[in-house]
């Protein structure tokens, strides 16, 4: 027994923690035992990782560390020699690396490791063949590589992260000193931003893109399903229910942001919570629904003449619902922009025109709200139109569309700058 | 808010019969009551009710003229318009609606038919056309 003697002797000064990421080779020629010792000071969860070899006599791990940095090794004894105790074959060399808690923080771990090998314990399987140990050793050597090179990756993310966090609040500073009321947009903020200084709306922004994040997911997912589904041919009763279920999930979105609209319509109406390439597109929020139908018709064929018609008459009624809600929405324009225009402007006192303004804005809500129930309503509508094959494949097309158009979004953000001219 | 629109002015497909029963917006002065109301919103075919410089009511109005359809525009002073949306309430229990009455508020053939959600909902599903023929509002 190395460790428990070595500790208890000892009485554990010595404090490392040991990340995979930072594991040293070991020597080829024994099979070499690592410890690691635990942080028993810290109240942070550190990264420990043990190599356990295999060996009949061989004890078991001594400790393991616990999420609260505190080990009990008497405990652990029992644990883990059943998990470990090999049954019979002196031939087979187990190592086992277990990660215990790869949580990664910022604060700074030691790379260092003391490595206490005992004599005592040596192996006796100098038989073992050498070449699977080399092997075995080979890959955890890899194992590590990668490992480092992840954290790395994460870390600097974390880094970026940080800074991106500071800028945008430093920002949200200067612009708030600087007006009554903002409603300007960052591009590409991620953060969840406010454009005014209620932090309850900074709550329902961050809530709704955490949410969006994981609608797109399930979007990407019900796709990947309906196509699925549509070349495996299956029965009609079960495609309905994916495409109830496609229908459902735009719905939800629907309602998602019917919420974050009172929070803070501008926020909605800005698009900024979509990629690049789809706010290209957007109207009053989102698409625009005779688009939507430019996009699905030709991924219908064939359809019958009674379709072809109603599918007419619905691109129409599209046409002219949205022309009626534009109308409406420059008629909001004019409006605004006349209240705060308005009244003499060698006089310092704005505050009645900009809270008359704030009033009409509120109609933007209503705006939001009932485009999107145009879309809804479009949606059932072509539902009611279509055969249910059909309208998978509709569902399929419109989410592709949209999946096209958001990588659309990454590339174009992630080009080659232009070459500048000599 | 109040704009007349001239009969021979509009770009209308279809020959609109009614037009001689579209007025101006009209607005409720302050001797406002829900029978004035009433009987203005029984004796036309089509017409919307609506807050002073309301902008949904201008989409509703787009949107009907689109189809043919020239509605009369009720517009309600704010200080009426508890005491008008209660009347109209108590009234048009009967029907469909059991919540309030939201502004803007369509009639259709002297009674209530909703407000821009279910204009726009019936548009969509192709029946708003009938609706209005069958209230004499559409002519053809």
């Amino acid at each position: 027994m190395l460790q428990p003697n070595l500790k208890e002797e000892e009485g554990i000064e010595a404090i490392e923690t040991w990340n995979v990421g930072e594991q040293q080779e070991l020597e080829g020629d024994e099979e070499s035992k690592l410890s690691i010792a635990l942080d028993i000071n810290s109240t942070c969860a550190k990264v420990a990782f043990f190599i356990i070899s295999k060996s009949m006599n061989s004890p078991t791990p001594q400790f393991v560390p616990s999420r609260l940095g505190i080990y009990e090794p008497i405990h652990q004894i029992g644990i883990w020699g059943e998990n470990f105790k090999s049954n019979g074959n002196p031939n087979t060399s187990t190592s086992v690396i277990v990660e215990v808690d790869n949580k990664l923080e910022n604060e700074s771990e030691t790379t260092s490791h003391e490595m206490l090998t005992a004599s005592k314990n040596y192996e006796q399987e100098a038989s073992k063949p050498i070449d699977k140990i080399q092997r075995r050793l080979a890959q955890n050597r890899e194992a590590a590589r990668k490992s480092r090179l992840r954290k790395k990756a994460y870390v600097q993310q974390l880094e970026n992260s940080r800074l991106k966090l500071i800028q945008l609040e430093q920002e949200l500073q200067r612009a708030r000193q600087q007006g009554l009321y903002m409603g300007g947009v960052l591009e590409g903020s991620h953060i969840g931003f406010s454009g005014t200084v209620n932090s309850e709306d900074s709550v329902g922004i961050a809530a709704f893109e955490m949410e969006y994040g994981r609608w797109v997911d399930v979007q990407h997912r019900q796709i990947c399903e309906l196509r699925t589904a549509l070349n495996a041919h299956i029965s009609d009763i079960e495609l309905r229910i994916l495409v109830e279920s496609g229908i459902g999930h735009y719905f939800e979105l629907f309602r998602m942001k019917s919420t974050v609209a009172k929070a803070d319509v501008f926020y909605v109406i800005s698009g900024v919570w979509k990629t690049s390439a789809e706010r290209f597109f957007s109207w009053i929020g989102g698409f625009r629904p005779s688009e939507l139908l430019k996009v699905l018709v030709p991924q219908l064929d064939p359809l019958t003449e009674q379709q072809i018609l109603e599918v007419c008459n619905l691109k129409q009624s599209c046409q002219q619902a949205e022309d009626a809600l534009s109308q409406g929405m420059e008629k909001l324009q004019e409006t605004v922009s006349s209240t705060v225009a308005g009244g003499p402007v060698d006089e310092v006192s704005y505050i009645p025109q900009v809270a008359t303004a704030m009033e009409k804005l509120e109609a933007l809500v209503s705006f939001v709200n009932q485009a999107d129930h145009l879309r809804q309503e479009t949606l059932q509508q072509m539902s009611r139109i279509l055969t249910t094959c059909q309208a998978a494949r509709g569902l399929l097309a419109l989410g592709e569309y949209f999946h096209r158009l958001r990588a659309l979004s990454t590339l174009w953000a992630t080009r080659p700058p232009e070459p500048s001219l000599p | 808010m109040q704009q007349a629109i001239p009969y021979k002015s509009l770009p209308l497909p279809c020959i609109d019969a009614t037009s001689h029963r579209a007025r101006s917006t009209t607005t409720l002065g302050h001797n406002g009551r829900g029978k004035d109301v009433l009987n203005i919103v029984s004796e036309n075919a089509v017409i919307v009710l609506a807050r002073k410089g309301c902008c949904m009511s201008h989409v509703v109005r787009r949107l009907l003229l689109t189809l043919g359809v020239n509605p009369a525009v009720h517009e309600i002073d704010e200080e009426n318009e508890a005491g008008i949306l209660n009347e109209l309430g108590t009234i048009c229990k009967g029907t469909e609606n059991n919540k309030m009455v939201q502004l803007p508020a369509v009639f259709i053939g002297g009674r209530l038919f909703g407000g821009l959600d279910k204009v726009m909902a019936t548009h969509i599903s192709g029946d708003l056309i009938s609706v209005l023929k069958d209230a004499g509002a559409l002519w053809l």
